[in-house]
């Protein structure tokens, strides 16, 4: 899929930034992406590379705007929603693991969409050697009322390391 | 919440009744209009072909038995991850066992029922 800077992604110097919110002007996206307003659409690549790209921005706040404010997420280990939720993304996100992931399937019936993908996880442990999460995510994505894809439901299941609840 | 997992795991089991009772139109009314069923790995039905497979299935009397491994539940959207296991006897009088763990994706209608979206019995690898 070709892709190209978005027209509705605002050019940097227009950017205003949130006030809770540091400028995140280092952040560029490959594919149509309103920080804004998100939204992950209802095409399994970009909502793939979206998801990719906020990961990897390092931004916890933005990360979190995937997920409606009920989305229950279980990166963490354990169910989390509203703000426990923001807060893990916050610290989970703050020393930019990147993130790689491929879609294995994916299925959508009306409102509400099935994905399943193979991720990896590149971060650094506490005493800076390389650590790799991997293993396989379910993910639920709901159509809401203004006609944004969102995350309800993430559960990711580990084959190696941590983010895993079993 | 934890009455809303209870309303889910019952959801389960009465789906596993209609399953057993070989009972096509019961089970319809657990899906919803647009389901998808992913019976066969990578081969995903909707509309009138699942409701043709499901009756099919069916009508080889299937016994099927159910247990929510988790469940997920957020305003009008819930996954389940259900172990489960289905026996089918053939005309020969063998009999054919299957097992998996599935992902159900179910949805709160307006009328406060719960439905399956999506149906996929082969959804997790164990």
């Amino acid at each position: 899929m070709t892709t190209e800077a978005s027209p509705t992604h605002p050019p940097e110097g227009n950017r205003i930034p949130m006030s809770a919110t540091p400028a995140t002007s280092a952040t560029s996206f490959t594919v149509p992406f309103d920080p804004e307003r998100p939204d992950l659409t209802a095409d399994t690549d970009i909502q793939n590379e979206i998801f990719i790209q906020v990961f990897n921005s390092g931004d916890g706040e933005l990360f979190n705007r995937l997920y409606l404010d009920d989305s229950i997420s279980n990166f963490s280990g354990e169910p989390l929603t509203g703000a426990a939720r923001l807060a893990f993304f916050k610290e989970f996100l703050a020393s930019k693991p990147t993130l790689e992931a491929r879609v294995t399937h994916s299925y959508v019936a009306g409102d509400v969409a099935l994905i399943g993908v193979e991720y990896a996880i590149d971060s650094t442990g506490p005493d800076g050697e390389p650590v790799r999460l991997e293993g396989v995510c379910t993910d639920v994505l709901r159509k809401t009322e203004d006609g944004r894809w969102l995350m309800a439901i993430d559960r990711p299941v580990a084959a190696t390391g941590l983010v895993a609840d079993q | 919440m934890s009455e809303l997992v209870a309303e889910l795991e019952n959801h389960t089991a009465r789906y596993v009744e209609a399953v057993n009772a070989g009972d096509f139109e019961t089970v319809e009314k657990f899906y919803t209009a647009d389901a998808v069923a992913v019976w066969e790995p990578g081969k995903p039905l909707t509309g009138d072909e699942r409701r043709k497979y499901q009756r099919e299935f069916l009508e080889a009397r299937p016994r099927m038995a159910a247990k929510p491994r988790q469940v997920f539940v957020t305003g009008e959207t819930a996954l389940m991850i259900v172990d489960w296991t289905i026996d089918i006897t053939g005309a020969d009088g063998t009999t054919e066992h299957l097992a998996g763990v599935g992902v159900d994706v179910l949805t709160r209608g307006e009328d406060n029922v719960w439905r399956y979206a999506i149906d996929d019995p082969f959804g997790q690898a164990s």
